[in-house]
Protein backbone atom coordinates (compact mmCIF):
# COMPACT_ATOMS: atom_id res chain seq x y z
CA UNK A 1 0.00 0.00 0.00
CA UNK A 2 0.98 3.65 -0.45
CA UNK A 3 -0.27 6.86 1.09
CA UNK A 4 0.88 10.45 1.44
CA UNK A 5 2.96 9.75 4.50
CA UNK A 6 4.55 6.58 3.15
CA UNK A 7 5.17 7.06 -0.60
CA UNK A 8 7.42 4.02 -1.01
CA UNK A 9 4.62 1.65 -0.09
CA UNK A 10 5.00 -1.85 1.27
CA UNK A 11 3.11 -4.26 3.48
CA UNK A 12 2.25 -2.27 6.57
CA UNK A 13 -0.66 -0.98 8.59
CA UNK A 14 -1.11 2.75 9.06
CA UNK A 15 -2.52 3.77 12.43
CA UNK A 16 -1.99 7.25 13.87
CA UNK A 17 0.24 9.30 11.57
CA UNK A 18 0.94 11.87 14.29
CA UNK A 19 2.44 9.23 16.54
CA UNK A 20 6.16 9.26 17.34
CA UNK A 21 6.76 5.52 17.02
CA UNK A 22 6.77 2.93 14.25
CA UNK A 23 7.10 -0.81 14.84
CA UNK A 24 9.00 -3.34 12.74
CA UNK A 25 7.87 -6.95 13.18
CA UNK A 26 10.07 -9.99 12.64
CA UNK A 27 8.37 -13.39 12.73
CA UNK A 28 6.21 -12.37 15.66
CA UNK A 29 2.51 -12.67 16.38
CA UNK A 30 2.04 -9.22 17.83
CA UNK A 31 -0.25 -6.32 17.01
CA UNK A 32 0.97 -3.01 18.43
CA UNK A 33 -1.44 -0.53 20.03
CA UNK A 34 -3.41 1.62 17.59
CA UNK A 35 -1.59 4.78 18.66
CA UNK A 36 1.65 3.83 16.89
CA UNK A 37 2.21 5.60 13.55
CA UNK A 38 2.63 2.50 11.43
CA UNK A 39 3.67 -1.13 11.81
CA UNK A 40 4.60 -3.94 9.48
CA UNK A 41 6.91 -6.84 8.80
CA UNK A 42 10.34 -6.82 7.21
CA UNK A 43 11.72 -9.88 5.45
CA UNK A 44 14.70 -8.75 3.41
CA UNK A 45 17.93 -7.05 4.39
CA UNK A 46 18.01 -4.83 1.30
CA UNK A 47 14.76 -3.83 -0.43
CA UNK A 48 12.74 -4.26 2.77
CA UNK A 49 15.03 -1.99 4.75
CA UNK A 50 15.10 0.60 1.97
CA UNK A 51 11.32 0.84 2.20
CA UNK A 52 11.42 1.24 5.97
CA UNK A 53 14.00 4.02 5.72
CA UNK A 54 12.19 5.87 2.92
CA UNK A 55 8.79 5.58 4.59
CA UNK A 56 10.04 6.56 8.03
CA UNK A 57 11.81 9.74 6.89
CA UNK A 58 8.75 10.83 4.94
CA UNK A 59 6.88 11.08 8.23
CA UNK A 60 8.91 13.43 10.49
CA UNK A 61 6.65 12.64 13.44
CA UNK A 62 8.28 9.22 13.76
CA UNK A 63 11.15 9.52 16.22
CA UNK A 64 11.35 5.95 17.48
CA UNK A 65 11.61 2.76 15.49
CA UNK A 66 10.96 -0.33 17.56
CA UNK A 67 12.25 -3.64 16.17
CA UNK A 68 10.80 -6.78 17.73
CA UNK A 69 10.46 -10.53 17.17
CA UNK A 70 13.02 -13.07 16.05
CA UNK A 71 15.42 -12.12 13.31
CA UNK A 72 15.21 -14.15 10.11
CA UNK A 73 18.10 -16.59 9.78
CA UNK A 74 20.63 -15.85 7.08
CA UNK A 75 19.02 -12.64 5.89
CA UNK A 76 18.92 -11.00 9.33
CA UNK A 77 16.96 -7.90 8.31
CA UNK A 78 16.43 -6.86 11.94
CA UNK A 79 20.12 -6.86 12.81
CA UNK A 80 20.90 -5.21 9.48
CA UNK A 81 18.46 -2.41 10.26
CA UNK A 82 20.09 -1.90 13.65
CA UNK A 83 23.55 -1.88 12.01
CA UNK A 84 22.40 0.61 9.38
CA UNK A 85 21.26 2.99 12.07
CA UNK A 86 24.41 2.53 14.12
CA UNK A 87 27.07 2.58 11.39
CA UNK A 88 25.51 3.70 8.08
CA UNK A 89 26.71 2.46 4.68
CA UNK A 90 30.15 2.25 3.07
CA UNK A 91 31.25 3.43 -0.38
CA UNK A 92 29.89 0.25 -1.95
CA UNK A 93 26.49 0.95 -0.34
CA UNK A 94 26.93 -2.04 1.95
CA UNK A 95 25.56 -1.62 5.46
CA UNK A 96 28.63 -1.40 7.69
CA UNK A 97 29.02 -4.37 10.06
CA UNK A 98 25.76 -5.88 8.86
CA UNK A 99 25.47 -9.60 9.45
CA UNK A 100 22.83 -10.28 6.75
CA UNK A 101 23.49 -12.08 3.46
CA UNK A 102 22.99 -9.20 0.99
CA UNK A 103 22.86 -6.01 3.06
CA UNK A 104 23.00 -3.37 0.32
CA UNK A 105 21.14 -0.06 0.18
CA UNK A 106 21.21 0.64 -3.54
CA UNK A 107 18.04 2.58 -4.26
CA UNK A 108 18.36 5.31 -1.63
CA UNK A 109 20.81 8.19 -1.53
CA UNK A 110 23.36 8.68 1.25
CA UNK A 111 21.46 11.78 2.41
CA UNK A 112 18.32 9.71 3.01
CA UNK A 113 20.29 7.27 5.16
CA UNK A 114 21.86 10.14 7.11
CA UNK A 115 18.45 11.65 7.71
CA UNK A 116 17.10 8.29 8.93
CA UNK A 117 19.97 7.90 11.38
CA UNK A 118 19.36 11.39 12.76
CA UNK A 119 15.57 11.31 12.80
CA UNK A 120 14.91 8.13 14.74
CA UNK A 121 16.17 6.27 17.75
CA UNK A 122 16.14 2.49 17.34
CA UNK A 123 14.65 0.39 20.10
CA UNK A 124 16.04 -3.10 19.67
CA UNK A 125 13.61 -5.53 21.31
CA UNK A 126 14.53 -8.55 19.22
CA UNK A 127 14.24 -11.70 21.29
CA UNK A 128 11.79 -10.20 23.79
CA UNK A 129 9.10 -12.85 24.22
CA UNK A 130 6.44 -10.97 26.17
CA UNK A 131 4.12 -8.79 24.11
CA UNK A 132 3.23 -6.84 27.28
CA UNK A 133 6.87 -5.76 27.55
CA UNK A 134 6.78 -4.43 23.96
CA UNK A 135 3.49 -2.64 24.72
CA UNK A 136 5.13 -1.04 27.72
CA UNK A 137 8.03 0.33 25.65
CA UNK A 138 5.60 1.66 23.03
CA UNK A 139 3.58 3.43 25.72
CA UNK A 140 6.72 4.94 27.28
CA UNK A 141 7.78 6.38 23.92
CA UNK A 142 4.36 7.87 23.29
CA UNK A 143 4.39 9.45 26.75
CA UNK A 144 7.69 11.17 25.96
CA UNK A 145 5.98 12.89 23.03
CA UNK A 146 9.12 14.16 21.26
CA UNK A 147 8.74 17.00 18.75
CA UNK A 148 8.50 16.39 15.02
CA UNK A 149 11.87 16.23 13.22
CA UNK A 150 10.72 18.99 10.85
CA UNK A 151 9.89 18.68 7.20
CA UNK A 152 9.20 15.35 5.53
CA UNK A 153 12.07 13.93 3.48
CA UNK A 154 10.72 12.39 0.31
CA UNK A 155 13.42 10.05 -0.92
CA UNK A 156 13.78 9.65 -4.67
CA UNK A 157 14.36 6.11 -5.86
CA UNK A 158 17.75 5.90 -7.57
CA UNK A 159 17.55 4.54 -11.10
CA UNK A 160 20.37 2.14 -11.88
CA UNK A 161 22.81 2.88 -14.67
CA UNK A 162 24.32 -0.14 -16.32
CA UNK A 163 28.08 -0.45 -16.39
CA UNK A 164 27.96 -2.36 -19.69
CA UNK A 165 26.67 -1.82 -23.17
CA UNK A 166 24.13 -4.04 -24.87
CA UNK A 167 25.73 -5.32 -28.03
CA UNK A 168 24.13 -8.70 -28.35
CA UNK A 169 21.15 -8.66 -30.71
CA UNK A 170 19.49 -11.58 -28.96
CA UNK A 171 19.46 -9.89 -25.58
CA UNK A 172 18.31 -6.63 -27.11
CA UNK A 173 15.13 -8.37 -28.23
CA UNK A 174 14.14 -8.85 -24.62
CA UNK A 175 15.77 -5.86 -23.01
CA UNK A 176 13.93 -2.75 -22.04
CA UNK A 177 12.54 -0.89 -25.03
CA UNK A 178 12.09 2.88 -24.73
CA UNK A 179 9.33 4.28 -26.89
CA UNK A 180 8.73 8.00 -27.51
CA UNK A 181 5.34 9.69 -27.38
CA UNK A 182 4.76 8.96 -31.05
CA UNK A 183 5.23 5.25 -30.43
CA UNK A 184 8.63 5.10 -32.13
CA UNK A 185 11.42 3.06 -30.58
CA UNK A 186 14.03 5.43 -29.15
CA UNK A 187 16.37 2.86 -27.71
CA UNK A 188 16.81 -0.67 -26.51
CA UNK A 189 18.60 -2.05 -23.51
CA UNK A 190 18.72 1.32 -21.78
CA UNK B 1 11.42 -29.21 2.25
CA UNK B 2 11.24 -26.88 5.17
CA UNK B 3 11.40 -28.49 8.56
CA UNK B 4 9.87 -26.14 11.07
CA UNK B 5 11.68 -26.70 14.35
CA UNK B 6 13.16 -30.16 14.91
CA UNK B 7 13.07 -32.02 11.54
CA UNK B 8 10.18 -34.50 11.42
CA UNK B 9 11.79 -37.11 9.22
CA UNK B 10 8.86 -39.52 9.07
CA UNK B 11 6.66 -36.83 7.59
CA UNK B 12 9.51 -35.82 5.30
CA UNK B 13 9.88 -39.40 4.05
CA UNK B 14 6.17 -39.61 3.27
CA UNK B 15 6.27 -36.33 1.33
CA UNK B 16 9.36 -37.41 -0.58
CA UNK B 17 7.79 -40.71 -1.61
CA UNK B 18 4.65 -38.92 -2.70
CA UNK B 19 6.63 -36.47 -4.81
CA UNK B 20 8.70 -39.20 -6.47
CA UNK B 21 5.50 -41.11 -7.28
CA UNK B 22 3.98 -38.00 -8.85
CA UNK B 23 7.19 -37.55 -10.80
CA UNK B 24 6.93 -41.10 -12.18
CA UNK B 25 3.24 -40.66 -13.02
CA UNK B 26 3.62 -37.35 -14.84
CA UNK B 27 7.07 -37.85 -16.32
CA UNK B 28 8.42 -34.63 -14.84
CA UNK B 29 11.73 -35.07 -13.00
CA UNK B 30 11.70 -34.09 -9.32
CA UNK B 31 14.60 -32.91 -7.22
CA UNK B 32 13.95 -32.42 -3.50
CA UNK B 33 15.39 -29.30 -1.89
CA UNK B 34 16.28 -29.43 1.80
CA UNK B 35 16.36 -26.30 3.90
CA UNK B 36 18.89 -26.57 6.72
CA UNK B 37 18.07 -24.05 9.38
CA UNK B 38 20.57 -24.88 12.11
CA UNK B 39 24.03 -26.36 12.37
CA UNK B 40 22.70 -29.08 14.66
CA UNK B 41 20.40 -30.30 11.86
CA UNK B 42 23.14 -30.82 9.25
CA UNK B 43 23.97 -34.46 10.03
CA UNK B 44 20.37 -35.40 10.68
CA UNK B 45 19.13 -34.04 7.34
CA UNK B 46 22.08 -35.21 5.24
CA UNK B 47 21.87 -38.71 6.75
CA UNK B 48 18.15 -38.67 5.99
CA UNK B 49 18.85 -37.74 2.36
CA UNK B 50 21.43 -40.51 2.05
CA UNK B 51 19.19 -43.17 3.53
CA UNK B 52 15.88 -42.13 1.92
CA UNK B 53 16.53 -40.93 -1.61
CA UNK B 54 17.32 -43.46 -4.34
CA UNK B 55 21.08 -43.82 -4.87
CA UNK B 56 22.43 -41.27 -7.37
CA UNK B 57 19.21 -39.22 -7.19
CA UNK B 58 20.11 -35.51 -7.16
CA UNK B 59 19.03 -33.18 -4.36
CA UNK B 60 19.66 -29.60 -3.39
CA UNK B 61 20.57 -28.05 -0.09
CA UNK B 62 19.10 -24.66 0.70
CA UNK B 63 20.98 -22.77 3.39
CA UNK B 64 21.11 -19.07 4.16
CA UNK B 65 23.84 -18.88 6.81
CA UNK B 66 27.38 -19.03 5.29
CA UNK B 67 28.91 -20.92 8.24
CA UNK B 68 26.23 -23.64 8.00
CA UNK B 69 26.75 -23.81 4.23
CA UNK B 70 30.47 -24.45 4.76
CA UNK B 71 29.93 -27.13 7.40
CA UNK B 72 27.31 -28.85 5.26
CA UNK B 73 29.68 -28.95 2.26
CA UNK B 74 32.26 -30.66 4.43
CA UNK B 75 29.74 -33.21 5.68
CA UNK B 76 28.46 -33.93 2.16
CA UNK B 77 32.09 -34.49 1.14
CA UNK B 78 32.59 -36.85 4.08
CA UNK B 79 29.50 -38.79 3.03
CA UNK B 80 30.76 -38.80 -0.56
CA UNK B 81 27.53 -37.45 -2.03
CA UNK B 82 28.73 -34.13 -3.43
CA UNK B 83 28.46 -35.70 -6.90
CA UNK B 84 24.66 -35.47 -6.65
CA UNK B 85 24.43 -32.23 -4.68
CA UNK B 86 22.99 -28.99 -6.04
CA UNK B 87 24.22 -26.08 -3.97
CA UNK B 88 21.42 -23.60 -3.27
CA UNK B 89 22.86 -21.04 -3.70
CA UNK B 90 25.59 -18.69 -4.88
CA UNK B 91 24.48 -15.05 -4.75
CA UNK B 92 26.08 -11.66 -4.26
CA UNK B 93 26.30 -12.31 -0.53
CA UNK B 94 28.79 -15.14 -1.12
CA UNK B 95 31.68 -14.88 1.35
CA UNK B 96 35.40 -15.52 0.84
CA UNK B 97 35.23 -18.48 3.25
CA UNK B 98 32.31 -19.93 1.31
CA UNK B 99 34.23 -19.62 -1.95
CA UNK B 100 37.19 -21.44 -0.40
CA UNK B 101 34.91 -24.20 0.91
CA UNK B 102 33.28 -24.57 -2.52
CA UNK B 103 36.73 -24.95 -4.06
CA UNK B 104 37.69 -27.65 -1.59
CA UNK B 105 34.36 -29.47 -1.55
CA UNK B 106 32.80 -28.82 -4.93
CA UNK B 107 29.20 -29.89 -5.47
CA UNK B 108 28.03 -31.22 -8.84
CA UNK B 109 25.89 -28.16 -9.52
CA UNK B 110 24.91 -24.82 -8.08
CA UNK B 111 21.96 -22.51 -8.31
CA UNK B 112 23.22 -19.01 -9.09
CA UNK B 113 20.76 -16.35 -7.98
CA UNK B 114 20.55 -13.34 -10.29
CA UNK B 115 19.36 -10.94 -7.60
CA UNK B 116 20.62 -7.42 -8.19
CA UNK B 117 19.76 -4.97 -5.39
CA UNK B 118 20.50 -2.07 -7.77
CA UNK B 119 18.28 -3.13 -10.64
CA UNK B 120 15.46 -5.67 -10.60
CA UNK B 121 14.92 -5.70 -14.39
CA UNK B 122 16.03 -8.59 -16.64
CA UNK B 123 19.02 -6.45 -17.66
CA UNK B 124 19.92 -5.97 -14.01
CA UNK B 125 19.84 -9.73 -13.54
CA UNK B 126 22.22 -10.16 -16.47
CA UNK B 127 24.47 -7.52 -14.94
CA UNK B 128 24.80 -9.41 -11.67
CA UNK B 129 25.71 -12.60 -13.54
CA UNK B 130 28.25 -10.66 -15.63
CA UNK B 131 29.93 -8.43 -13.05
CA UNK B 132 28.04 -8.79 -9.75
CA UNK B 133 26.86 -5.21 -10.35
CA UNK B 134 30.40 -4.36 -9.13
CA UNK B 135 29.55 -5.45 -5.60
CA UNK B 136 32.07 -8.32 -5.75
CA UNK B 137 35.41 -8.72 -7.51
CA UNK B 138 33.82 -10.61 -10.41
CA UNK B 139 30.50 -11.77 -11.81
CA UNK B 140 28.56 -14.60 -10.24
CA UNK B 141 29.06 -16.90 -13.23
CA UNK B 142 32.82 -16.29 -13.07
CA UNK B 143 32.76 -17.09 -9.35
CA UNK B 144 30.90 -20.35 -9.99
CA UNK B 145 33.46 -21.21 -12.64
CA UNK B 146 36.41 -20.24 -10.43
CA UNK B 147 35.31 -22.58 -7.61
CA UNK B 148 34.89 -25.43 -10.09
CA UNK B 149 31.12 -25.68 -10.49
CA UNK B 150 30.48 -27.57 -13.72
CA UNK B 151 26.71 -27.21 -13.87
CA UNK B 152 24.95 -23.93 -13.25
CA UNK B 153 21.22 -23.40 -12.84
CA UNK B 154 20.28 -19.73 -12.95
CA UNK B 155 17.59 -18.59 -10.54
CA UNK B 156 16.06 -15.39 -11.90
CA UNK B 157 15.19 -14.15 -8.38
CA UNK B 158 11.45 -13.67 -8.01
CA UNK B 159 10.71 -10.52 -6.02
CA UNK B 160 7.56 -9.24 -4.34
CA UNK B 161 4.74 -7.57 -6.25
CA UNK B 162 5.70 -3.91 -6.60
CA UNK B 163 9.36 -4.89 -7.05
CA UNK B 164 9.07 -5.89 -10.69
CA UNK B 165 7.92 -9.40 -9.82
CA UNK B 166 7.28 -10.11 -13.53
CA UNK B 167 10.97 -9.62 -14.32
CA UNK B 168 11.72 -13.05 -12.85
CA UNK B 169 9.83 -14.77 -15.67
CA UNK B 170 10.72 -12.16 -18.31
CA UNK B 171 14.40 -12.79 -17.54
CA UNK B 172 14.14 -16.52 -18.28
CA UNK B 173 14.32 -16.30 -22.11
CA UNK B 174 16.88 -13.48 -21.85
CA UNK B 175 19.25 -15.54 -19.74
CA UNK B 176 18.71 -18.71 -21.74
CA UNK B 177 19.49 -16.94 -24.99
CA UNK B 178 22.45 -15.09 -23.57
CA UNK B 179 24.18 -18.00 -21.82
CA UNK B 180 22.40 -21.17 -22.87
CA UNK B 181 22.09 -22.03 -19.20
CA UNK B 182 19.03 -23.65 -17.63
CA UNK B 183 16.92 -21.04 -15.88
CA UNK B 184 13.99 -21.03 -13.51
CA UNK B 185 12.88 -19.45 -10.26
CA UNK B 186 10.74 -19.75 -7.14
CA UNK B 187 7.76 -17.88 -8.57
CA UNK B 188 5.53 -19.11 -5.74
CA UNK B 189 7.37 -16.70 -3.44
CA UNK B 190 5.62 -13.87 -5.29
CA UNK B 191 2.30 -15.41 -4.29
CA UNK B 192 3.41 -15.68 -0.67
CA UNK B 193 4.20 -11.97 -0.75
CA UNK B 194 0.81 -11.03 -2.22
CA UNK B 195 -0.82 -10.02 1.05
CA UNK B 196 -4.10 -9.10 -0.67
CA UNK B 197 -4.66 -12.78 -1.51
CA UNK B 198 -5.31 -13.45 2.17
CA UNK B 199 -8.76 -11.95 1.57
CA UNK B 200 -9.54 -14.87 -0.74
CA UNK B 201 -9.14 -17.91 1.48
CA UNK B 202 -9.90 -20.64 -1.00
CA UNK B 203 -7.78 -19.12 -3.78
CA UNK B 204 -4.42 -18.73 -2.09
CA UNK B 205 -3.26 -22.34 -2.40
CA UNK B 206 -4.50 -22.70 -5.98
CA UNK B 207 -2.78 -19.49 -7.04
CA UNK B 208 0.40 -20.59 -5.27
CA UNK B 209 0.50 -23.93 -7.10
CA UNK B 210 -0.61 -22.60 -10.48
CA UNK B 211 1.86 -19.69 -10.43
CA UNK B 212 4.44 -22.29 -11.45
CA UNK B 213 3.04 -22.57 -15.00
CA UNK B 214 4.61 -19.20 -15.75
CA UNK B 215 8.02 -20.84 -15.73
CA UNK B 216 7.49 -23.38 -18.56
CA UNK B 217 5.37 -20.81 -20.38
CA UNK B 218 8.41 -18.52 -20.57
CA UNK B 219 10.68 -21.40 -21.53
CA UNK B 220 12.05 -22.07 -18.05
CA UNK B 221 13.66 -25.37 -17.15
CA UNK B 222 12.81 -25.78 -13.50
CA UNK B 223 10.33 -24.49 -10.94
CA UNK B 224 11.23 -24.23 -7.28
CA UNK B 225 7.93 -24.82 -5.54
CA UNK B 226 6.90 -25.21 -1.96
CA UNK B 227 5.87 -26.34 0.51
CA UNK B 228 6.39 -30.02 -0.39
CA UNK B 229 2.76 -30.83 0.41
CA UNK B 230 1.77 -28.78 -2.69
CA UNK B 231 3.35 -31.45 -4.92
CA UNK B 232 -0.08 -33.04 -5.47
CA UNK B 233 -1.22 -29.85 -7.19
CA UNK B 234 2.02 -28.67 -8.78
CA UNK B 235 2.96 -31.83 -10.70
CA UNK B 236 -0.35 -32.22 -12.58
CA UNK B 237 -0.46 -28.46 -13.27
CA UNK B 238 3.05 -28.47 -14.76
CA UNK B 239 2.30 -31.65 -16.74
CA UNK B 240 -0.82 -30.00 -18.14
CA UNK B 241 1.17 -26.93 -19.14
CA UNK B 242 3.92 -29.07 -20.67
CA UNK B 243 1.36 -30.83 -22.88
CA UNK B 244 -0.03 -27.49 -24.01
CA UNK B 245 3.42 -26.14 -24.88
CA UNK B 246 4.55 -29.37 -26.48
CA UNK B 247 1.61 -29.47 -28.87
CA UNK B 248 2.37 -25.93 -29.95
CA UNK B 249 6.12 -26.32 -30.26
CA UNK B 250 5.82 -29.53 -32.25
CA UNK B 251 3.32 -27.95 -34.59
CA UNK B 252 5.35 -24.76 -35.01
CA UNK B 253 8.98 -25.85 -34.65
CA UNK B 254 8.76 -29.59 -35.14
CA UNK B 255 10.17 -30.26 -31.65
CA UNK B 256 9.16 -33.74 -30.57
CA UNK B 257 8.70 -34.50 -26.87
CA UNK B 258 11.01 -37.03 -25.30
CA UNK B 259 9.75 -40.45 -24.30
CA UNK B 260 8.81 -39.69 -20.69
CA UNK B 261 7.31 -36.26 -21.44
CA UNK B 262 3.82 -35.83 -19.93
CA UNK B 263 2.38 -35.69 -23.44
CA UNK B 264 3.76 -39.15 -24.17
CA UNK B 265 2.61 -40.42 -20.76
CA UNK B 266 -1.00 -39.36 -21.24
CA UNK B 267 -1.46 -39.42 -25.04
CA UNK B 268 0.25 -42.55 -26.28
Amino acid sequence: MKNDFYPWGGEFTVCSSNSCIAVVLLQIDYTPPKDVAVFGQVKTENIGIEKIVANVISNPNIRYLLVCGDDIRGHLPGSTLVALHKYGIDKENRVINAPGAIPYIENLGVEAVKRFRKQVEILDLMGVRKNEKIDEVVRDCIKKSPPSFGSPYIAIKIVAKHGWAVTDDKRVLHSKIVIDYMGKIKGRGC
Amino acid sequence: MFFKGEPKLDEGKEQLEKMLTLSRLTGNPAIPDFFIRKESYIEKIVDFIESTLPKKHPFSIDITVPSIKIKTLWYLHKKDILFRTIYNSIHIGVTEEERKALKNYTPAAAIVVAFNPKDNSPDGKIEVLENSAHLLDKGLLAIADEVGIKNVLVDTAALAPGENSGASVAAIPVIKEEYGLPAGCAIHNVVEKSAWLKNFDSAAKVVDASSNINIPLFGGDYAIFGPAENAGLVFPIIAWEDILISEYTENYFGTKPRENHPRRKFFK
